[in-house]
């Protein structure tokens, strides 16, 4: 029986398969886009949350969005963050001069919505 | 240099990352089963009045009126935020020995930065940042002084989680102040036996001839003395040596009489333990399965038997060794009491590449390796069980253990993530 293998994201040039002519494209190919190596680049700070209503219409995050949160951040001027504040999870937009403490848990890199 | 780091309440924190109204507050964790109090947090401990290892069942009400939160274990949120510390302390050296769920020895003679004290907190900082777990790091030159260091780091609240080793006075200043029972290996018989010899501090033992360290306390404790002086005997070890025996004994969530369900439950389990046997590529000559009632009823009628079953020929196939294991069940199971549990072993582990084959063995087609194969790799990509022998069944809910209180698998299930919003 043959092992059924998964697919690897290698640069190597592939040998060619075709048994006429062989493939103009043999030099050129690359692996296909993996959203895991675009979206997150480190998986072991790497969090999601799911949001469940829109009280945070403001900065455009809607019911059922996924949140996409690399904790070893450090946000800059402008970026979102999910922060801790009265004992709960908020987001906030972190702003050039921040008048009160924030409690960052991460800064959100992405977010996932579904429009299906 | 080797760095012990080691987390702080280890599954307490995990619980916290993803409770921002439970910081700093009393958090405990239980037992499989909801049984007792395993773990707890600082602001648990503090709270003297509660009795750990006792019955929930007993102190629910004073964990109420204390406001303690407690949790079912979550252990797959606790293996998952584990290798999350693991892999962040691989930023900082190559070779990372975990040496349990929540410590890992981090080698740090090829880090290029002199300044420990800095490494210590970098370390320190950098893990809870990425992963939200507190730590504290011990550094040393031996593996057993940096055991110290930690416990150091800890015990004395001036040094912020951290302590370094880096100095005659620095190691000579820990070691007085800990007790010898508090080294790192030293058993409570060989604590009393030094204490009486008037050796108190783990520098008194640190000061003790060598000669009469081994003639006392054998090879094992002299390795610990020098470890102490300063001279590294324990190395790094990168991966585990394989295991000797692989077992499994899990209450069930209710007691069971039907011998159909104990049969589920107990293919269940050697699924489970058959699948660890093939990871570490072994193969069992021998399973062993034990059934017993709850010994701590007054009222049930009390019954326990184990049954040990030596296979023709060592396998790693879970056709074959449920089949054995129900075979044995079947032997032990006597109706009309109410079980506990169910436990399975194996045993006489061999390596899987050097099965001596019986020669009047032909295997069912069941135990083909192709099969096996197969079985495994859509386990591991679509999820455990996900394919299984039928004798397993599907009534899992009716055996399993009870966890009313797990929090959510935030980081390994889709359907189960943090979330955020005002909606309760």
């Amino acid at each position: 029986m043959k092992k059924i293998k998964k697919s690897e994201n290698s640069y190597r040039v592939e040998r060619p398969v075709q048994t006429g002519f062989s493939s103009p494209a043999t030099h050129y190919s690359e692996p296909r886009i993996d959203l895991n190596a675009v979206l997150t680049s480190n998986a072991s700070a790497t969090f999601y949350v799911r949001v469940v209503d829109d009280s945070f219409e403001d900065f455009n995050v809607f019911e059922n969005d996924v949140l996409i949160i690399d904790k070893s951040l450090t946000p800059k001027n402008n970026q979102l963050v999910v922060a801790i504040s009265d004992d709960a999870f908020k987001i906030i937009r972190i702003e050039k001069q921040q008048t009160t403490q924030v409690n960052i848990w991460g800064v959100i890199t992405y977010i996932i919505k579904s429009v299906l | 240099m080797i760095a012990l780091v080691d987390c702080n309440s280890f599954y307490a924190s995990c619980e916290q990352v993803f409770r921002p109204d439970l910081q700093n507050k009393p958090v405990v964790v239980l037992s499989n089963n909801d049984g007792c109090i395993i773990a707890a947090n600082a602001a648990a401990k503090a709270l003297t009045e509660i009795p750990m290892f006792q019955p929930v069942f007993k102190i629910k009400k004073l964990l109420d009126t204390n406001n303690v939160t407690y949790f079912s274990s979550n252990y797959t949120l606790y293996s998952d935020m584990s290798r999350r510390v693991m892999d962040t302390l691989k930023i900082f050296s190559p070779l990372v020995e975990e040496y349990s769920i929540d410590e890992s020895f981090v080698d740090l003679s090829l880090h290029q930065n002199p300044d420990l004290d800095s490494v210590a907190h970098e370390i320190k900082n950098t893990v809870h940042k990425n992963t939200g777990i507190p730590v504290g790091v011990g550094i040393a030159k031996t593996k057993s002084l940096s055991k110290l260091a930690n416990k150091f780091a800890k015990k004395m609240p001036a040094n912020n989680g951290v302590y370094v080793i880096n100095s005659e006075e620095k190691r000579e200043y820990l070691l007085q102040n800990l007790k010898v029972k508090d080294i790192w290996g030293v058993g409570k018989k060989h604590a009393i036996r030094l204490e009486k010899k008037d050796v108190k501090t783990a520098l008194d033992f640190a000061n003790m001839p060598v000669a009469w360290v081994r003639k006392e306390m054998t090879v094992i404790g002299e390795r610990l003395w020098r470890e102490l002086n300063n001279m590294p005997c324990l190395e790094m070890v990168a991966l585990p040596n394989a295991k000797k025996g692989i077992g499994t004994a899990k209450s069930f969530g209710v007691r069971l009489t039907d011998y159909g369900l104990i049969e589920e439950a107990c293919s269940f389990y050697v699924a489970e333990v058959a699948d660890l046997l093939r990871q570490q590529h072994s193969a069992a000559s021998q399973i062993e399965i034990a059934l017993q009632t709850n010994r701590h009823s007054t009222t049930d009628q009390q019954y326990r038997n184990k049954i040990l079953i030596t296979l023709d020929t060592p396998t790693d196939s879970t056709s074959k060794l449920t089949k054995e294991a129900l075979k044995g069940l079947k032997q032990i199971f006597k109706s009309g009491y109410r079980y506990k549990k169910v436990g399975v072993n194996l045993s006489q582990l061999v390596s899987a590449n050097q099965i001596q084959t019986n020669l009047f063995y032909t295997p069912h087609k069941s135990e083909s390796v192709a099969i096996t194969n197969v079985m495994d790799a859509l386990n591991s990509k679509f999820g455990k069980n996900k394919v299984k022998l039928a004798t397993v069944g599907n009534r899992e809910k009716e055996w399993a253990l009870i966890r009313e209180h797990r929090s959510p698998r935030f980081t390994t299930q889709w359907d189960e993530l943090l979330t955020i919003g005002n909606k309760k």
